[in-house]
């Protein structure tokens, strides 16, 4: 992001400053209404609290980042994460070694990703479709696997099974909890990922122009595949990490990460320069999405305020997308 | 000029017209007067004004200075419709028609003649069609589907749709561009027997010979001025291409000469569809070799075809002696190609990103190991490309889209350099570009070829080719019409030929096949009965696989065809087709509503919640009808006054309905009961069939007449299917996209409220998103029942009715019901990719 150095001259400090640090300035405000109506939201057990449960967020949006910075979009990421978390447990429940539990989901991530991929890149069906499509196939097999929809238990096993894969989700390192390890070292990959790599050159010129990218000797298809399988994979550990975080695979328990994956996403995109997607901005945009939950559950507000203030974000943050384009 | 004593009055004048762009005189001066019922010649090189001309004549541009004046009087143009209004009609030379729609519906778009009731006049339009397509000789009917036309035949619709809008000045831009001699001829049958009913017509053509046979006076323009007006018979071939050359070659190119080595590229019989045909050349190392030519002469064609961007359809290629056929611009980028596209702003440079990133992009991998782009390396890489170059302003982090033209092409031309290409085609890279740069892309053109590198300049500028190239092949309608040596090389001879000059000198080497048939082999028969199975089973494989599907669970389970159950099927499928057809209603107009299940399940609280509260049914109803028009309307405002694509715009409206709902329940159910009347709506039956399902059937009968019968009905498909055609015929896309997202969100709240009165109530889930697939799976497999594929009510409600019995079905089998999302998926991914697969595009989709 650092390197996109805007030329064009802004018209008023004031309004240069607000148009790149509003969107904070605005989040940090409604955060601080939850502060006031109640001061233990900042609390540093709350804090952690919500820092820790925001990895599975973190990991999910990220993913979602990846494609939609190449105008893809990952409707079945949600499900992915579902049935990644529900995969690790019934194989814990079926005794099956702890690798197993880790390195399975994933590997499932990135079948469904790039079954994805071939789909939307090789037989160009439009992304909203296709993963559409994918994500009630994903549900059924979850169903059909569950008996409809069985929750998958791990918390009443003895401890001494379950307790190197609740690690992950409940364990820390030192003083620092596993998740919030988990969530850095996903951001610093994906970060890296999207700045440092030929993918990330590539993966852009296919967001801003696919003709010129595809003339310039670009293998579109494959790259746009590409996408959809690091965010089958992002989702199955963010599954994976939800499960063991919870002690509890319950099928359908993970999709509503996809509405806060999409929030996140889109207010990411009000850190970025030029209104595109981007990855410290979608980090940014889903701990405030945490942050959010978290802020309404306790001053008392439940679903209803999540969804709506969700969908009003995403709406917010493309108008203002749309204003800054225009000046 | 004392054109008072001409008795009859010019039909058209233009007295002194001015029109300046930013930096560019375009229109000086200019004074034209066309007779009534002459056909009157508009003659000059690219960029001398013509199509200024035409656009200011059309109201797309409105001049500085100066008069229009139609049989004597001054109009003013400001809009396109102003034109029309003085009897002033356009035939453009790409002429947009909606493939879907047959010839009647483009031929009127626009102009659609209705009864008061607003119902399309369909049998008179169909009439007065037929006898403006015998006007213009077509050999088809007013009922074929303009997606079933040749490239002339639409031609020839595009002429019928003009000549129902009445003109008295008629004008034809470059119309035999893409017409064969046969069809030419044809065409010009047309146009002097409407000389002879009295149409003035003003003609554009590259080609002299053919207005040489056709008009009756012509006007040259160069440089924006006008030169003069002859009559044809007056005038000669040469003297029209002197006074379109003009003056003397004002530029000096830097043309140094550079030993020429063995010839590199071979090309034989190469052909593309009917744009290049047949096509045999041979170029050297350290030549730089001209394919000159008009617009619409191949060229462009010619070089994506030799980098596989455009699939060859006969001829070889054979480069440093090994056959060369690249499946697409990666590969040729391998072999060596290097093209830099005509269209620099769109298929050249990525506007978005910075200097830097495009002038690396396409070799990327030669600065990364392992992926990861040792950025130190790769950044000094391209702040010498841009010294190089000397490309301005020298930050390599500037955006290109900031560059200028001349400096935005040097961007595209040094993406190559780093890599290993030696064969560099140069589709016109000069245009827009400044002096300066001009210079600069010439010299790097020199430098190429003395690194032996083949480079190839495709160009319209002829001065370019005469100035820059050490051979030429001119190019015509998608042939070489002459092959020219540096000594031979001056702009009025390559004018001559790419105008449609006679036969190749002798001793040219290219034998220019003028043999191969005149009627258009667009493509081998082997692959035309490919295109007719494809055909065959886009059109009716989806209809036999359905039946077939349901013939399998009537014989696993026999049960499935008694009448209870069928109506039982009917009953619980119009409930999903009402939400599907109210999507449907969106998508028709290129609008996409992903709150579409949201918006059925708040109505359908909100009924249930008016019948607890005692409201009675018609209250619930309306309640439901209009809610669901005001989030449509909502939508609406967000996809056209935030100009936010309509996924992402639908998507917030989703969540935030979602929200709403629940707090509209309180996250409670709310159950019926006794409410008799109420529950009718959705359970009831009229003998033995259900009552929503005869609901259904009125609805579907209302849409289906709506969609295809009336005048708003008509133009929101148009809207939705080619907007730019929409509003070429002055057809305003807000409007009648903001009246299918409201007419789309009635039906979804009407659907909410016999949702509430089926299920005796509604439920407390947010269960948005499942409504949707299956609205959108209902809607999409639909839309591969009809004849052209478009989306159509008949058919979203029979694929509704199609999935409830599926769901039935497996049920009957013994399948669980869990596999059912899964079936729906499939059913959706595979009704699109039946429409796509042919197709080259990647599933992006609009996102800001």
């Amino acid at each position: 992001m650092s390197q996109v150095l805007s030329q064009r001259s802004t018209g008023g400090a004031a309004l240069g400053f607000l148009r790149d640090y509003g969107a904070i300035f605005g989040m940090l405000a409604v955060l601080a209404i939850f502060y006031v109506m109640q001061p233990a939201f900042v609390s540093p057990n709350n804090v952690l609290n919500v820092l820790r449960q925001s990895a599975v967020l973190i990991a999910i949006s990220l993913g979602m980042a990846v494609v939609m910075s190449m105008r893809g979009v990952d409707l079945s990421a949600a499900q992915i994460a579902d049935a990644a978390g529900l995969i690790a447990a019934m194989l814990i429940l079926h005794g099956q070694p702890v690798w197993m539990a880790f390195v399975l989901p994933v590997v499932f991530g990135v079948a469904i990703g790039a079954i994805n991929g071939l789909l939307m890149a090789y037989v160009g069906v439009p992304a909203i479709i296709g993963t559409l499509g994918m994500m009630f196939i994903i549900r059924s097999g979850e169903l059909i696997a569950t008996n409809g929809a069985e929750p998958q238990i791990l918390f009443s096993l003895p401890r001494g099974i379950t307790a190197p894969f609740l690690f992950l989700g409940q364990g820390s390192l030192g003083p620092v909890s596993m998740l919030i390890i988990l969530a850095v070292v996903l951001f610093v990959l994906v970060y890296g990922l999207m700045s440092l790599t030929s993918f990330s050159r590539r993966a852009r010129a296919i967001g801003a122009n696919v003709r010129a990218a595809y003339l310039a000797g670009i293998r579109i298809r494959w790259v746009f595949a590409l996408g959809f399988v690091v965010s089958g994979a992002l989702a199955a550990i963010g599954g994976v990490a939800l499960a063991s975080r919870t002690g509890l695979a319950m099928p359908r328990g993970a999709e509503p990460f996809l509405l806060d994956a999409f929030a996140a996403v889109f207010l990411g995109t009000l850190f970025s320069k030029q209104g595109g997607v981007s990855i410290p901005g979608t980090l940014i945009g889903a701990l405030f999405i945490g942050f959010l939950g978290n802020g309404l559950t306790i001053v008392g507000l439940g679903a209803p305020y999540r969804y709506a203030l969700n969908g009003g974000f995403i709406l917010l943050a493309m108008m203002v997308g749309g204003l800054k384009k225009r000046t | 000029m004392a054109f008072d004593f001409d008795p009859p009055r010019p039909a058209l004048e233009c007295r002194n017209i001015r029109k300046e762009f930013p930096g560019v005189l375009a229109l000086s001066d200019v004074s034209l007067q066309v007779r009534k019922g002459e056909i009157h010649a508009l003659l000059g090189q690219n960029g001398a004004g013509k199509s200024t001309l035409v656009k200011v004549l059309t109201g797309v541009y409105r001049q500085e200075a100066g008069d229009i004046l139609v049989d004597g009087e001054v109009v003013r143009m400001d809009r396109v419709a102003d034109a029309e209004a003085n009897g002033i009609v356009i035939v453009h030379q790409d002429q947009q028609l909606v493939a879907q729609f047959d010839v009647t519906r483009n031929v009127y778009l626009g102009i659609e003649e209705t009864t008061a009731a607003g119902f399309l006049k369909l049998a008179e339009m169909r009439a007065e069609t037929a006898k403006a397509l015998a006007k213009v000789g077509a050999s088809f009917t007013p009922d074929t589907l303009i997606r079933d036309l040749s490239v002339a035949q639409r031609e020839q619709v595009a002429i019928a749709a003009a000549l129902l809008r009445k003109p008295r000045i008629l004008i034809l831009d470059e119309p035999t561009a893409s017409l064969s001699e046969t069809e030419v001829a044809l065409l010009f049958d047309v146009v002097r027997r409407l000389r002879d009913d009295g149409v003035t017509i003003v003609y554009i053509s590259h080609y002299l010979d053919e207005v040489l046979d056709l008009v009756d006076r012509l006007t040259v323009l160069r440089d924006g001025k006008l030169i003069a007006t002859r009559n044809v018979g007056e005038t000669s071939r040469g003297e029209i291409i002197r006074m379109m050359v003009g003056r003397e070659i004002s530029q000096l190119y830097p043309k140094e000469e550079v030993p020429i080595g063995e010839t590199a590229l071979s090309i034989r019989d190469l052909s593309v569809g009917s744009a290049v045909r047949g096509v045999s050349l041979d170029i050297r190392r350290g030549e730089i070799f001209g394919l000159a030519g008009l617009m619409g002469a191949g060229r462009s064609e010619l070089a994506l075809a030799l980098i596989g961007a455009l699939k060859r359809t006969g001829g070889t290629v054979t480069l440093h002696g090994k056959p060369s056929n690249p499946s697409g611009p990666q590969a040729a980028m391998a072999a060596g190609f290097a093209l830099i596209p005509e269209d620099r702003r769109h298929d050249g440079l990525i506007a978005d990103l910075s200097m830097r990133d495009n002038l690396t992009l396409p070799n990327i991998a030669k600065w990364a190991r392992f992926g990861l782009i040792n950025l130190g390396a790769e950044k000094a890489e391209a702040q010498a490309l841009q010294r190089d170059l000397s490309i301005q302003p020298p930050n390599t982090a500037t955006l290109t889209q900031n560059l200028s033209g001349g400096n935005q092409q040097k961007v595209v031309i040094g993406r190559w350099l780093p890599g290993h290409s030696d064969i560099f085609l140069f589709d016109e890279p000069t245009t827009g570009v400044d002096v300066g740069s001009k210079v600069e892309i010439y010299r790097q053109m020199t430098a190429l070829a003395r690194r032996g590198a083949v480079v190839i300049l495709i160009s319209s500028d002829f001065e370019e080719i005469v100035g820059m190239c050490d051979r030429v092949a001119v190019m015509q309608k998608g042939r070489v019409n002459a092959l020219l040596e540096r000594n031979e090389l001056d702009v009025a001879t390559v004018l001559y030929h790419a105008s449609g000059g006679e036969e190749a000198e002798p001793g040219a080497k290219p034998k220019a096949p003028r043999a191969v048939p005149t009627a258009p082999a667009e493509s081998p028969p082997g692959t035309a009965r490919l295109r007719d199975a494809a055909g065959f089973v886009s059109h009716w494989g989806a209809l036999i696989g359905m039946l077939a599907t349901l013939a399998v669970i009537a014989f696993l389970a026999p049960v499935f065809l008694s009448p209870g159950n069928l109506f039982d099927v009917l009953k619980q499928g119009s409930v999903l087709a009402f939400i599907a057809l109210g999507l449907t209603l969106v998508l028709v107009a290129g609008g996409l509503d992903v709150s579409a299940g949201a918006i059925s399940q708040l109505t359908s609280n909100v009924a249930a919640g008016l019948i607890v509260g005692a409201a009675g049914s018609a209250a619930a109803v309306a309640a439901g009808v209009a809610l669901g028009a005001v989030v449509g309307l909502v939508n609406a405002a967000f996809v056209l006054v935030f100009a936010m694509p309509p996924f992402v715009a639908t998507l917030g409206v989703m969540f935030v309905t979602m929200g709403v709902t629940l707090l509209y329940n309180g996250g409670q159910a709310i159950t019926l009961a006794g409410e008799p009347g109420f529950f009718y709506l959705g359970q009831g039956y009229v003998g033995p069939v259900p009552a929503v399902f005869i609901l259904l059937a009125v609805l579907t009968a209302i849409l289906h007449l709506f969609l295809s019968r009336t005048r708003t009905g008509l133009r929101m498909y148009a809207v939705g299917q080619n907007l730019p055609a929409a509003r070429l015929r002055g057809i305003s896309q807000p409007r009648y996209a903001t009246a299918s997202f409201v007419i789309g969100g009635a039906i979804l709240g009407f659907s909410g409220a016999i949702l509430a009165s089926y299920s005796y109530g509604a439920s407390a889930l947010a269960t948005g998103i499942d409504y949707l697939i299956s609205a959108l799976a209902a809607a999409f497999l639909g839309s591969t029942l009809s004849r052209s594929g478009q989306l159509n009510v008949t058919g979203t409600v029979v694929a509704a009715i199609f999935l409830a019995s599926l769901s039935n079905g497996l049920i009957l089998i013994g399948i669980s019901n869990q596999a059912l999302p899964a079936v729906q998926g499939v059913v959706l991914i595979a009704s699109i990719a039946i429409g796509v697969v042919r197709r080259r595009e990647i599933g992006q989709i609009l996102l800001f």
